[in-house]
């Protein structure tokens, strides 16, 4: 099949691939669904999915299909990422008559600030950043970061966004700050942690903190979660200045020709069963169960920064790396 | 020549099409404006090149310029006597090229990777001191400037070697004997006969070795943790994280300039690299 | 330097180039995840031989590798042919340039042109986009390694052909083209190995369904030391050894 629908796109056919069964294709991050969530969805509706787990961050997910020509169908952007996406015209609106398992959200998650009414996405899975340690660490806050103690065993996560989240939250600012002092003292702050810092890792991380070679790390809880599962002396702290909440979405890409496979999937995912599977395969939250009010308390949720903002975080940042 | 023609045809389409139209493009796009939330778009402006005048950027490039230089350095430093081996090696010359070789067919990303599984904390090296006592904890050896050097050396010596190797092969050793014979010190005999004979195989190795160091950002990335900060990790992050297409186009257009003026000055006897 | 010395470095230096690799061969040998030896298993040669996205990551490069082979090696021959004996400026100018385009400048031209191409002809991006670049970036290698090859050659042969009457297709055919055989061997190899091994460039103009062998493993790498991944570089690493000693040795029958 594969080898056919190769000869079909070298003589300029791509697109019209026939084949026998109708055909979605979707890309996720690595560790992000249920071992059966797609061969359910395939068997179920007798259908192909093409699921990709090859993106580790969510900048991928626009930098892959900004295109407008990807080729994918569904996407998980993390919600500050929704709108620019929408601006772009890269989302499809959804029909929400053929969402009918969305009853299943819980109302926070109905009509979140990034997109009212949920027009354009729906809340997959949401988390935190904090920090992953040995239970027997004395950490309990970002600010414990800045430590002799750990000269050399400490890593932060390599996303601009989560570095800033973490300084700031030390300074007692809101992560999405606009004021360009503020950012300015993040980064002064940023720069001084290097000299402790091992490195700038993400998920790679995971080994080396379970291994005792590092011994903190900024990290996505779910993330952290699977690493404890298979190394019970870790944990994870919220610090306890506050810290950083994401939600991943999934949406559906407007140069998709498959919308109505595409909202079925959607409509699947929020199945109990199936929700509740991939919350637990990825150790990240459901929207639709009780969702734990004390972790949303005191985290705050990321927003998209306007441009002027992008821009001097990037700079910002670069700065950061070239110290 | 109609024969000629033809035969230069598919390839001067594939250069137009998929060289110099994308380079075009991408020169166009330079000169665009980022899109609020990423994309390029008008009004066309110089801006992106202007930006580049920062001594932030100016730093990038500089420090990127070094580590290529290092590394460049320690190519033909390791490389050279090895190609000085395998030239005077004798009947089991084509072996010992083959040796040299093998590691340059496999994998770039396995071989940067075979690094990555040596240097870390419990990876083999601090495994082995461990065990022997030497040390009481593992060092860090991994994430940092000495481990990206090791990954760009131990990619680019291979592309080193053989340049040095094919001109030294020419060289005629009854040169260096006479020199010997008439009194000429080594030193001396090296300075102005192996040198100068093996002149263009450097300079060749130098840059083949220079020009892919300059625009990393693999090795810096798996083996440098991201501490630090190269041209070509800002023109990737320009690409994919910070959505200013526009910036990243200017930058590599000037990552470009400085290697079309490496390749002038490397071809400037007027021989071409081809 | 006396020769036991230069020996001693040799050895040295060939230590360096292939202990690493050496090293992540044993290991992938080793049941444990850590780098302790504990025991000789194939635990993740099964984990890594039952990935299917592993599986057809590698199908999907063998296919995009055999097919920018095929054409970067016809393409280049031809064109090496024609710059043999009498230069032609522009294109030899832009393919030493396009040989010296650090990586990641190529990954982002192309992409760039493939969004605006296909924003009018409305294709997608996929396994024909990775083609088209591996071709652009391995036809410059067989320009290279051919035309060097051709150099070699003595052009008194074709022109004692055209003196016998042959028309200069005829002499291309019967004359040059076997006497360049082993040059368009070593070239096809150098295409094949590096339209395998490429990572940048493929990234970023991939779309659905190709998704290749170095993209993959990027991405475990990037998720922290596995030894499923030592496992798959063994068998790439003695894969393309054993190709390139079958090559050597039709060369050799030569």
């Amino acid at each position: 099949m594969n080898r056919r629908h190769f000869f079909l796109a070298l003589s300029g056919l791509a697109g019209c691939t026939r084949n026998s069964r109708p055909r979605l294709n979707v890309i996720n991050y690595s560790d992000y669904i249920a071992k059966d969530t797609i061969p359910n969805f395939e068997r179920e509706f007798n259908v192909d999915v093409r699921y990709s787990a090859v993106i580790e961050g969510s900048e991928e997910t626009i930098a892959k299909t900004m295109s407008g020509n990807s080729g994918w169908d569904v996407v998980f952007p993390e919600n500050r990422l929704v709108f620019p996406m929408q601006e772009m015209s890269l989302l499809a609106p959804l029909d929400h008559s053929r969402l009918t398992n969305l009853n299943q959200l819980s109302a926070r998650f109905r009509n979140p600030n990034w997109d009212r009414d949920l027009r354009w996405s729906v809340p997959y899975l949401w988390s935190c950043c904090g920090i992953l340690c040995p239970r027997a660490a004395s950490i309990t806050s970002w600010r414990n970061l800045w430590n002799e103690q750990y000269r050399g065993k400490i890593t932060m996560l390599d996303e601009p966004s989560e570095v800033f989240a973490a300084c700031l939250k030390v300074l007692g600012h809101s992560i999405n700050t606009d004021d360009p002092v503020q950012l300015r003292a993040a980064q002064k702050l940023a720069i001084d942690q290097k000299r402790y810092l091992r490195a700038y890792l993400n998920t790679e991380v995971r080994d080396q903190v379970a291994s005792g070679d590092v011994q903190a790390a900024q990290l996505w809880q779910g993330s952290a979660q699977l690493t404890i599962d298979s190394a019970p002396r870790l944990h994870f702290v919220h610090p306890s200045e506050g810290y950083s909440l994401y939600c991943d979405c999934v949406a559906i890409l407007a140069e998709s020709k498959r919308q109505d496979l595409a909202h079925e999937f959607l409509n699947y995912l929020y199945r109990p069963a199936v929700a509740a599977a991939n919350s637990r395969a990825s150790r990240a939250s459901s929207p639709c169960t009780n969702t734990n009010e004390s972790v949303l308390a005191s985290g705050e949720w990321f927003r998209t920064s306007s441009g002027p903002t992008q821009r001097l975080r990037d700079r910002l940042w670069t700065e950061i790396k070239s110290a | 020549m109609t024969l000629r023609r033809i035969f230069l045809a598919p390839a001067a389409l594939v250069t137009i099409a998929l060289f110099l139209v994308p380079m075009a493009i991408v020169l166009a796009y330079s000169l665009m404006t980022r899109g609020p939330y990423g994309g390029q778009g008008m009004p066309w402006t110089l801006e992106n090149y202007q930006r580049f005048f920062d001594p932030l950027y100016g730093e990038i490039l500089l420090r990127s310029f070094w580590i290529a230089g290092e590394t460049t350095i320690l190519c033909l430093v390791l490389g050279f006597p090895l190609a000085w081996f395998l030239s005077r090696s004798g009947k089991r010359r084509d072996l010992y090229l083959q040796l040299v070789m093998l590691p340059f067919w496999t994998s770039f990303l396995v071989r940067t990777y075979a690094w990555v599984f040596l240097l870390r904390d419990t990876g083999l090296f601090n495994t082995i001191l461990l065990s022997l006592d030497l040390i009481t904890e593992p060092i860090p050896l991994l994430y940092n400037h000495g481990a990206v050097l090791l990954g760009l050396v131990y990619c680019s010596l291979p592309l080193a070697i053989l340049p040095i190797y094919s001109t030294l092969e020419r060289l005629d050793y009854a040169l260096v004997e006479a020199a010997a014979d008439l009194g000429a010190k080594p030193f001396e005999t090296f300075r102005k006969i192996v040198i100068p004979v093996s002149a263009p195989g450097l300079r060749a190795a130098a840059f083949l070795t220079f020009v892919p160091s300059l625009g990393t950002y693999l090795t810096s990335d798996l083996l440098g943790g991201g501490s630090t900060i190269l041209i070509g990790n800002l023109v990737q992050n320009q690409f994919t994280t910070a959505r200013d297409w526009p910036f990243g186009a200017a930058a590599s257009l000037i990552l470009m300039a400085i290697v079309l003026i490496g390749l002038v000055v490397v071809t400037r006897n007027n021989e071409d690299i081809l | 330097m006396r020769p036991t010395a230069l020996g001693l470095y040799a050895t040295a230096i060939y230590a360096f180039l292939h202990l690493p690799l050496l090293v992540l061969a044993v290991f992938s040998f080793n049941s444990s995840r850590l780098t302790h030896w504990e025991s000789f298993s194939l635990i993740w040669y099964k984990t890594a031989l039952g990935d299917p996205a592993l599986m057809e990551a590698t199908f999907n490069s063998l296919v995009i590798a055999a097919f920018a082979t095929v054409l970067s090696t016809s393409i280049g021959t031809l064109a090496a042919y024609g710059l043999w004996k009498k230069k032609a400026r522009w294109l030899t100018a832009s393919l030493s340039v396009s040989l010296v385009t650090p990586e990641i400048v190529t990954a982002v031209s192309l992409l760039a042109l493939f969004q605006i191409l296909f924003r009018v002809l409305r294709l997608q991006l996929g396994m024909h986009t990775v083609v088209l670049a591996h071709v652009s970036f391995c036809l410059v290698y067989v320009v290279m390694v051919v035309l060097a090859r051709l150099r070699t050659m003595d052009v008194s042969f074709e022109e004692a052909a055209a003196d016998l009457g042959a028309t200069p297709w005829q002499a291309f055919c019967y004359v040059t083209l076997p006497m360049l055989k082993p040059g368009i061997i070593a070239a096809a190899l150098l295409a094949f190995t590096t339209s395998l091994d490429d990572y940048v460039i493929t990234s970023l103009v991939a779309g659905v369904d190709s998704e290749t062998l170095p993209m993959i493993i990027y991405g475990m790498a990037r998720r922290g030391v596995n030894p499923a991944v030592n496992a798959i570089s063994t068998i790439i690493v003695f894969g393309l050894g054993i190709l390139i000693v079958i090559s050597q040795r039709l060369e050799q029958q030569k």
